[in-house]
C-alpha cells in the first residue's frame, strides 16, 4: 500500500517478510507458533525488526505517531472512569487501557493498573493458540471477556475485555481494557477470596468468552451478572465502561491508519515494540551491574482453625527465591526455582500474575519513559517452575490470596535492582518496594437494606518502602498501580455499611531507617444499619515480614491484627458525651476498649459476622526502611514529630534521638548533645552484642541440621526441596549439611 | 486598536498572568487598545499600572483622564495562586470530625502524582505529596458524625468545640476552618460549631475569621471540600485585601464603581463575593469568555478555543453555546470540587524547554520552561537550555529586531548554537531541520490534545470553528491544525491580549448548587414523577432566592437577573455525575421530567459512547443548580467595509528567509496593524505585531474579515 505524499517513506525492513508487511491475518497467526515470536527467535529482534527505519528516516513523524497512540489509550481510560459505578475504578483508578498487535503484543498502554502490561497479551495469545478464529470465531464487532487467571489474569476481580480491530477484512490489532471489580460473587462478598482453597469459591469466572457481536453485549451475559453477583451494578457498568474504552481505541486506530497509511501503521507498531525492547536493554546496561542477584521473598499465612477458611487449607509459609541473572548485554533472567509448591490454599499465582508483577515493577523502575510496551517482555526471561505456587499445573487451585504471593516478589526484585542502582551511582532510583496490605471486604445486608457485597480499596494508598535519598511515599502508594489513591470516605460509605469513626495515620508504623518507609493509616468503623454482614480481611502476611529493609533499614511491620468490639455501647456513650475511639491509641491498651461490648483482638485473618454497632479497627501496612536508623538526620525527625508520624518514645528507642515537647512554645525540640551520646552508646552496645558471623552461622547451622525450627518453616523448606533438586543442593551446601539432609517437620 | 479613541473609555480589563500583565481599554464605540508589562508578583499593582499606562499610551491618554470615565473594571490576577504556590497564606486552625485530623497530611493519594507527566506518573520514586497548607498541630478533632443519609449518627460534643477554639486562640492563627463529614447534606453540626467558636472569639476579643465547609462548598467528597475551605481561608479571602488595594488605586484616580474579578466557571463577580476561591483559575477563563463573545458575533454555535502561551497550551470547547464544566479540577496539587470551565492543558508552549532523552533520543518538550525571566537562550539572560522560541528565531519566524516591539534584544547566534549543540548534533541532522522538528513536535502535541479533547467530548471537528490566541498562538496555529479538519480557523490581531479582552465581555454571574438524592427508578409512575418534580422545584426555588439576594447586594434588580437551571445526574449506582442544562426551569409535569432525563441522556451518550447507556438502572439526580446572570456593558466590535485583497503598500516590511518543510523560502514580512478588512496575505509570509507574530506557511493564506479577524486557510 502506498503512503501519501505528506507521510514519510517507510523504507525497507529486510526481515519483515511480505506476510508481516501485509498484516498478519487472524487465520495465519493461529497456525503453530505466532509469527512474531518465530521471527524473534530467528533474529533476536521483535518481529525480525533489525532497523528502526521509520525513526531514522523521520524521527518527528515517528514521535508524533507514538504520541497519538499514548493519547488514545489515556483518553479512553479517562472516559471509561466516568462511566464506572465502582469506587475501585472511579475513585481510586483501578483500570487500564491498551493497544495490541494482531498477535497480541502490547504497543501502548495508559497509566493505571499497569500490572496488566502483559496479561492482556496473554489473553489474546491464548485465544489464538486455542483456535478461536474457527470456534467461536473472531470477527469485526466481536467482544471477548476474561477474568480467569489460568487463561491470563492476575486474579478474578480484574475484568478484562478485548475487541479485535479490523481494517477491511484484515485483523490489524486489538484494543484491550481491564478494571478491578470490588464484588465478584465469591464465597464471601468482595473481590479477593482469602478463604477458599479451590477455584470454585473465587467468584464469577468468565473464561475467555465471546460475550457479544457487532459491538453489542449479549443479554444473557447481563443476566448472568445480575444473577451471580451481590451488587451487579459495579460489574455491569464497568463492563460498559471497558467496552466503551475499547471502541474508542478502535475508532482512533482507524483515524491513525487513515492519516499515516496502513503500511506505516504496521511497521511503526512493530518498530515501537522493538524499540521498547532495545530501550529496556539499554537502560539495564546503563543502570545495573551484570551478575547474579538473589533475594528471597517470604510470606506466612495462618489458616488452620481460622473462622471461614476452607477445612482443606492449612497454615503455610511461602518461600519464593528470586534469582536474577543480568547479562552484560542487559538481558535479564528471573528465576523462581525452589518456590513453594502449589497448595490447596488461596496462596497460588498463575503464570500471568508472575509476569504481571515483574512487568509492573519494570514499568515503574526501569521503563517508565520511552516506550512502555511488550518490548520489555522480549528483553527478559521469566522462569516459574511448573507446579510451584508461582505457576500451578492445575487450574483448580485458588488464587484468592495471589497478592500475598506476588507483592513480596515485587519487593524482593525492587531491592535486588536497587543494589545495582546503588552500585552504578543511581541512588535516587533506589526503592525498597512495598508490602502486602490487608483490605476489608464482605457481603450481607447493607445499610440500604439490600443484599450487597464489596471491597474497600482505600488501602490502595499505603506507605511505600523508603527511597535511596528520601523517605517512602506517605499514604499514597500501591505497587500494582503507581497512580494510587485512597478515595473519599463519603464515597466508601455509600458502597459499604460501615460508618467511619476515624481514618488516621498510625505513628511509628513503618520500616525505620536513615530514610523511613512511608506512613500508613488505620480506619475505625462502626458497622452501620446492617443486620448481618460478613466482614473479611484479605492479603495478609502473618508472623513474618514480607518487605525487608535495605542497607541497614528495618523491615516493614507485618499487619497481623485488628481490633473488634461486638455489640459496642457507642450510641449510649455518644448520647452521654463520653469518649469514643477514633484510632488505635496505645496498642497494649487500645482506645476501642472504651466502647463497652465484647472486645476481641483478631490475629491474622479477620472473618466475622458483623452487625449494627460492632466496631472494627483495621490496620493497613507500610514499607521497609533504607539505611541505619542511627544515621537519620535530625532535621527529618522534627517534622515527623510535629506531624505525628513519629512519637517521642519511639524516636528515642529506635533512632536514639532525645526529643521533648516544649509546651510553652508549642513545638518539639531535640537535645542534640544527648542524642549524640545515645547514638554513641548504641553503637557501643551493638559492638558488645556482636559476634563473628562464622559463630552465628554455626549456631544456626546446628538448628537447621537438627530440624529445630517451627514445623511450618520446616514444611516450607521441605516443599522447596521437593520441587527443586538444584535448590536443595545449594541449601545443603550453604549450611554445610549432610548430603542426604531433608527438612523434617 | 492602535488609533485614538473616538469616544470615552468605558471598560478596563486586566489579566495579570505568570509572565505578562495585559490590559485592555475599550471605548464607547467598541474600539480597544491593549497594553503589556511584565507581571510584578511582589506587588501586582506595579505591573498593573505599567500595563494600563502602556495601553493608554496608544491613545495618547492616561489613567487620570480615563479612570473617571470607566463604567467597569475587571481584574484577573495571580496573587491568589502565588500565595498558594509559595505557601505564604494565612496561619490556619482547623476543627474537624474527630478521627479525620490527618486529612490535612494524607489528602488524597492522587495529589502525590496527578500533576506529573505520563512518565513520572509511572516512575513512582518521583511521587510526593504537596507541601501541607497548615500545621497538623493546629488541627483539632471534635466528636460528631452525620451519616450518609444526612442524619446525626453521633451528636456534636459542644464542649470539645469550645475547648478546641480556646486552644486555637493560643496558637497565633489568623483563620479557623470548620469542616465535618457530610456537612453538605446536613450543616447543623458545622453551624453550631461555628456559633460556639464565634462566641469564644468574641469573648476573647479576637477578629479571627471563621469559614465552614458547608458554606464555602456544600458538595460531596470531603477531601475536596476541605481543600476548598482551606484554600478560601488560606489564600482566597486574604487576596481580597490585595484586590481592594487595586480597587482603591483605581478609585483614587476617579473610578466610581466596585472592582470585579473572574469566576472559574465563567462570568464576573464583585471582589466582595464571599467564595473568592472560585476565582482561583481566572486567566484562561478570560480567554474562553472572549471566545464565547466572538463566537456570538460570528454566529458560530460550535467553537474550539486554543490558547498557546509561554508554558502551556489550553483548550476549551463550546457546543451549541454551552461550555462543559469540570467538577473536580486540581489546582497546585490540590484536588477540589469546584466547578471550572472544562479546559485541557498540556505543559508545552513557546517558552518550553526542549531536551533529548539520553537513551532513546526521544525529543521532550517541557513541561518546564524558561518563562520571561531568564527567558529563552536568545534573550542572553542566563538560560542555556534550548526553548521553542529559540527554534522560532532560528527558523526566521520571529524578527530579532521586533520582539515585543523591539523591547527585547534577540541573539540569533546564541539560539542557533543552542539548537546545534543540544538538538542537531545529537540527532545527526542540520540546524534548521532540528529546529523545525522541535517546532513541529510542539504542533503535533498540541494537535493531539485537540484530538483527545474532541474524542473525550464526542465532537466532530468539522462542525467546529477553531480560535487561536495567546502570544504564541498565531506563530504555531498553522502547524497545530495541519491534519485536522475544522469548519474554520481564526486568529486575532489582539491574540496576545485575548484573555484580558475576555474579562471585559463576561456577564455578572453567580452559580449555586446543592447536592440532593433523588431517584428516578425504571417504570416510575406519573404521580411519582410529579412529586419528584415538586421537590426539584423547591430546591431550585431556594437557590433562586439565594441568587436574587446575593445579586441584590450588588445592586442588581430581580428583573435584571436571568436564570439557567442545571441538573447533575447519573445512572443509579454510578459515581460520576454529569452536569446538563435543564430544558425546563420548573418540572411541572411527568413530561417535564422526561424532558430533563432526555436532555441529560443525550449529552451522556454523546460524551461516553452509546454503549455505556444503562436505562435499566434508573437515574439518580445528584445535584441541582442555578446560574444567575445579568448582562453588563461590553465592548462592541465594529464591522468595517471590506477593502481590496492587496494590502496598502506601507503594510509591507520587506522579505526575510524563513524555513518551511525542509527548505528556506523568501517570506514576505507585514505589519499586522497596517492590514485591514478584505486584505489577503499569501504564504510564505510573516505578519508581525508588537505582541505576537503570525506565521503563514507556503501553502497557506490569511484573510482579514469585516471585523479584521484573521481567517487562516490552506491554498
Amino acid at each position: 500500500m502506498a503512503t501519501s505524499a505528506s507521510r514519510p517513506d517507510t523504507g525497507e525492513d529486510t526481515l519483515l517478510d511480505d506476510r508481516a508487511l501485509a498484516g498478519i491475518r487472524a487465520k495465519e497467526v493461529l497456525v503453530g507458533k505466532l509469527r512474531s515470536e518465530e521471527l524473534f527467535e530467528q533474529t533476536g529482534h521483535y518481529c525480525g525488526v533489525e532497523h528502526l527505519t521509520l525513526k531514522s528516516q523521520d524521527p518527528l513523524a515517528y514521535e508524533s505517531f507514538h504520541t497519538r497512540l499514548l493519547s488514545m489509550v489515556i483518553t479512553a481510560r479517562e472516559t471509561s472512569r466516568k462511566i464506572s459505578a465502582s469506587p475501585g475504578v472511579r475513585e481510586v483508578g483501578e483500570s487500564v487501557v491498551a493497544l495490541f498487535t494482531p498477535d497480541g503484543d502490547s504497543i501502548a498502554l495508559s497509566t493505571g493498573i499497569v500490572i496488566h502490561v502483559h496479561t492482556l497479551s496473554r489473553f489474546i495469545k491464548w485465544m489464538i493458540d486455542h483456535n478461536y478464529e474457527d470456534d467461536p470465531g473472531i470477527h469485526p464487532g466481536d467482544i471477548f471477556v476474561n477474568n480467569d487467571p489460568f487463561v491470563a489474569d492476575v486474579h478474578q476481580p480484574d475484568l478484562m475485555t478485548v475487541i479485535p480491530i479490523f481494517h477491511d477484512d484484515e485483523l490489524i490489532g486489538w484494543a484491550g481494557s481491564v478494571c478491578h471489580e470490588i464484588e465478584i460473587g465469591g464465597v464471601i462478598g468482595g473481590a479477593n477470596m482469602g478463604t477458599t482453597a479451590e477455584r470454585f469459591g473465587n467468584g464469577l469466572t468468565v473464561t475467555a468468552e465471546r460475550i457479544g457481536q457487532n459491538d453489542e453485549i449479549r443479554r444473557d451475559y447481563w443476566i448472568r451478572a445480575e444473577y451471580n453477583l451481590r451488587t451487579p451494578i459495579y460489574w455491569i457498568l464497568d463492563q460498559k465502561a471497558l467496552l466503551a474504552a475499547c471502541l474508542m481505541v478502535r475508532e482512533r486506530v482507524g483515524e491513525l491508519v487513515e492519516s499515516y497509511g496502513m503500511d506505516y501503521y504496521k511497521q511503526a507498531v512493530r518498530q515501537l515494540i522493538e524499540e521498547g525492547r532495545r530501550g529496556h536493554l539499554e537502560r539495564m546496561r546503563i543502570m545495573t551491574v551484570p551478575g547474579r542477584y538473589r533475594n528471597p521473598a517470604f510470606s506466612f499465612h495462618l489458616q488452620e482453625g481460622k473462622e471461614g477458611t476452607s477445612p482443606i487449607s492449612h497454615d503455610i509459609m511461602l518461600n519464593i527465591p528470586v534469582e536474577i541473572d543480568i547479562r552484560p548485554d542487559g538481558h535479564m533472567t528471573i528465576d523462581f526455582d525452589g518456590a513453594t509448591p502449589q497448595s490447596w490454599t488461596p496462596f497460588n499465582c498463575s503464570i500471568a500474575a508472575s509476569d504481571g508483577i515483574l512487568l509492573v515493577a519494570m514499568t515503574q523502575f526501569m521503563d517508565y519513559d520511552g516506550r512502555v510496551n511488550d518490548g520489555t517482555y522480549y528483553g527478559l526471561d521469566i522462569k516459574a517452575p511448573l507446579g510451584s505456587c508461582m505457576n500451578p499445573d492445575s487450574h483448580l487451585v485458588s488464587i484468592g490470596g495471589v497478592f500475598s504471593v506476588i507483592m513480596p516478589v515485587f519487593g524482593a526484585w525492587a531491592r535486588a535492582m536497587s543494589r545495582s542502582y546503588v552500585a552504578r551511582g543511581f541512588k535516587e532510583e533506589v526503592f525498597v518496594g512495598m508490602v502486602t496490605t490487608p483490605f476489608l471486604e464482605g457481603g450481607g445486608i447493607n445499610h440500604f437494606g439490600q443484599h450487597a457485597g464489596g471491597q474497600n480499596l482505600e488501602g490502595g494508598a499505603q506507605g511505600s518502602g523508603a527511597r535511596g535519598i528520601m523517605d517512602g511515599i506517605d499514604n499514597a502508594y500501591a505497587g500494582w498501580n503507581p497512580e494510587s489513591d485512597m478515595g473519599n470516605v463519603e464515597i466508601w460509605e455509600q458502597a459499604l455499611p460501615n460508618l467511619y469513626l476515624g481514618r488516621r495515620i498510625i505513628p511509628d508504623n513503618y520500616g525505620w531507617g536513615r530514610f523511613r518507609g512511608g506512613a500508613t493509616m488505620a480506619s475505625t468503623w462502626v458497622f452501620y444499619k446492617t443486620p448481618s454482614w460478613v466482614g473479611h480481611s484479605t492479603l495478609h502476611s502473618d508472623l513474618m515480614f514480607d518487605n525487608a529493609g535495605m542497607c541497614g533499614g528495618y523491615p516493614a511491620p507485618t499487619a497481623k491484627y485488628h481490633h473488634l468490639v461486638r455489640g459496642s455501647d457507642y450510641k449510649q456513650l455518644a448520647a452521654e458525651g463520653k469518649p469514643l475511639a477514633h484510632a488505635e491509641g496505645d496498642p497494649s491498651n487500645p482506645d476501642v476498649l472504651n466502647l463497652g461490648g465484647a472486645y476481641e483482638l483478631v490475629e491474622g485473618y479477620f472473618h466475622k459476622l458483623l452487625r449494627d454497632g460492632d466496631i472494627v479497627q483495621f490496620i493497613y501496612n507500610a514499607g521497609g526502611g533504607y539505611g541505619d536508623p542511627l544515621e537519620r538526620d535530625l532535621d527529618l525527625v522534627l517534622p515527623d514529630l510535629e506531624n505525628g508520624y513519629m512519637t517521642i518514645g519511639a524516636a528515642e528507642r529506635v533512632l536514639k534521638v532525645a526529643a521533648h515537647f516544649l509546651e510553652s512554645e508549642d513545638r518539639f525540640e531535640i537535645d542534640r548533645d544527648r542524642t549524640t551520646a545515645l547514638r554513641d552508646q548504641e553503637r557501643d552496645n551493638r559492638r558488645s552484642r556482636a559476634i563473628p558471623v562464622s559463630e552465628w552461622m554455626e549456631t544456626e547451622r546446628k538448628r537447621v541440621a537438627n530440624h529445630e525450627l517451627d514445623p511450618r518453616v520446616l514444611r516450607c523448606y521441605a516443599g522447596s526441596f521437593q520441587i527443586s533438586e538444584r535448590w536443595a543442593t545449594e541449601f545443603i551446601e550453604f549450611w554445610g549439611l549432610e548430603p542426604d539432609y531433608k527438612p523434617e517437620a | 486598536m492602535g488609533a485614538t479613541p473616538k469616544a470615552r473609555v468605558r471598560i478596563l480589563g486586566m489579566d495579570a498572568g505568570g509572565t505578562m500583565t495585559d490590559t485592555i481599554a475599550v471605548d464607547d464605540t467598541g474600539t480597544f487598545t491593549i497594553g503589556k508589562a511584565l507581571t510584578t508578583p511582589h506587588d501586582e499593582s506595579v505591573g498593573f499600572f505599567e500595563s494600563v499606562a502602556d495601553a493608554l499610551s496608544y491613545w495618547d491618554t492616561d489613567a487620570e483622564t480615563v479612570f473617571p470615565q470607566l463604567e467597569s473594571a475587571v481584574y484577573a490576577g495571580t496573587t491568589m495562586l502565588n500565595t498558594l504556590l509559595k505557601r505564604t497564606g494565612k496561619r490556619l486552625g482547623l476543627i474537624t470530625t474527630k478521627g479525620f485530623e490527618d486529612d490535612v497530611l494524607m489528602g488524597r493519594g492522587i495529589q502525590a502524582w496527578i500533576s506529573l507527566p505520563y512518565s513520572d506518573r509511572l516512575h513512582s520514586v518521583t511521587h510526593r505529596n504537596p507541601e501541607r497548607l497548615m500545621r497538623r498541630r493546629n488541627v483539632f478533632g471534635v466528636t460528631e458524625r452525620i451519616d450518609l443519609f444526612g442524619e446525626p449518627a453521633i451528636p456534636l460534643y459542644e464542649s470539645e468545640v469550645e475547648e478546641a477554639a480556646k486552644k486555637l486562640l493560643t496558637k497565633d492563627i489568623e483563620a479557623i476552618v470548620i469542616h465535618f463529614l457530610y456537612s453538605y447534606l446536613n450543616p447543623t453540626h458545622e453551624q453550631r460549631a461555628a456559633e460556639i467558636v464565634r462566641e469564644v472569639l468574641t469573648k476573647a476579643g479576637s477578629d479571627v475569621e471563621v469559614f465552614c465547609g458547608s458554606t464555602v462548598r456544600p458538595v460531596i467528597r470531603e477531601n475536596a471540600r476541605l481543600n476548598c475551605a482551606l484554600l478560601e481561608a488560606y489564600a482566597a479571602a486574604p487576596s481580597r485585601t490585595h484586590l481592594f488595594g487595586i480597587e482603591r488605586a483605581l478609585k483614587e484616580q476617579g473610578f466610581a464603581y466596585d472592582l470585579q474579578t473572574v469566576l472559574a466557571y465563567g462570568g464576573l463577580c464583585n471582589i466582595r463575593y464571599p467564595r473568592l476561591h472560585e476565582t482561583f483559575i481566572s486567566g484562561p477563563v478570560g480567554g474562553i469568555m472572549a471566545g464565547e463573545f466572538v463566537a456570538h458575533l460570528l454566529n458560530e454555535q460550535n467553537v474550539i478555543v486554543t490558547d498557546l502561551g509561554g508554558t502551556s497550551f489550553d483548550i476549551a470547547t463550546f457546543s451549541e453555546g454551552y461550555v462543559p464544566v469540570k467538577p473536580e479540577p486540581v489546582i497546585a496539587g490540590f484536588a477540589l470540587n469546584l466547578p471550572t470551565l472544562d479546559m485541557e492543558s498540556i505543559g508545552a508552549g513557546a517558552g518550553s524547554y526542549i531536551r533529548l532523552d539520553p537513551v532513546t533520543k526521544k525529543i521532550q518538550i517541557g513541561p518546564d520552561g524558561a518563562g520571561a525571566d531568564p527567558g529563552p537562550v536568545c534573550f542572553n539572560r542566563g538560560n542555556d537550555v534550548l526553548t521553542i522560541s529559540d527554534c522560532n528565531v532560528v527558523l526566521g519566524y520571529l524578527n530579532p529586531d521586533y520582539f515585543l516591539g523591539g523591547q527585547v534584544d534577540i541573539d540569533v547566534e546564541a539560539a542557533s548554537r543552542a539548537v546545534k549543540e543540544q538538538l542537531a548534533d545529537p540527532l545527526g541532522v542540520d540546524v534548521p531541520s532540528a529546529a523545525e522538528a522541535a517546532v513541529k513536535l510542539l504542533g503535533v502535541s498540541a494537535q493531539d490534545s485537540l484530538r483527545a479533547v474532541a474524542g473525550i467530548r464526542g465532537l466532530d471537528t468539522a462542525d467546529y470553528t477553531l480560535f487561536s490566541y495567546g502570544g504564541a498562538g498565531p506563530v504555531h496555529v498553522f502547524d497545530y491544525v495541519r491534519d485536522l479538519h475544522f469548519k474554520g480557523v481564526v486568529t486575532f490581531k489582539f491574540a496576545a491580549g485575548f484573555s484580558a479582552f475576555g474579562t471585559t465581555v463576561g456577564d455578572f454571574m453567580h452559580r449555586y448548587e446543592r447536592t440532593v438524592f433523588e431517584f428516578v427508578p425504571p417504570g416510575i409512575d406519573n404521580a411519582s414523577k410529579a412529586e419528584l418534580g415538586a421537590r426539584m422545584n423547591d430546591v431550585w426555588l431556594g437557590l433562586e432566592e439565594e441568587a436574587f439576594a446575593e445579586m441584590s447586594r450588588d445592586g442588581i434588580a430581580r428583573d435584571d437577573v436571568a436564570l439557567e437551571h442545571i441538573v447533575m445526574m447519573r445512572y443509579a449506582g454510578q459515581l460520576n455525575d454529569l452536569e446538563a442544562l435543564s430544558p425546563v426551569a420548573r418540572v411541572g409535569s411527568a413530561a417535564d421530567l422526561d424532558e430533563v432525563v432526555r436532555a441529560w441522556e443525550a449529552l451522556y451518550a454523546r460524551i461516553n459512547s452509546r454503549v455505556s447507556k444503562y436505562e435499566a438502572a434508573g437515574y439518580q439526580i445528584y445535584g441541582l443548580g442555578v446560574i444567575a446572570r445579568t448582562s453588563k456593558s461590553k465592548p462592541e466590535l465594529q464591522k468595517r467595509a471590506l477593502g481590496p485583497e492587496t494590502p496598502e503598500i506601507d503594510a509591507g516590511k520587506g522579505m526575510r528567509k524563513a524555513y518551511f518543510d525542509g527548505e528556506w523560502y523568501d517570506a514576505t514580512i507585514w505589519e499586522m496593524d497596517a492590514l485591514h478588512a478584505g486584505n489577503v496575505i499569501h504564504g510564505p509570509a510573516v505578519v508581525e505585531h508588537t505582541m505576537t507574530t503570525l506565521v503563514i506557511p507556503p501553502d497557506g493564506h490569511a484573510r482579514f474579515d469585516e471585523y479584521e479577524f484573521i481567517w487562516l486557510e490552506r491554498d
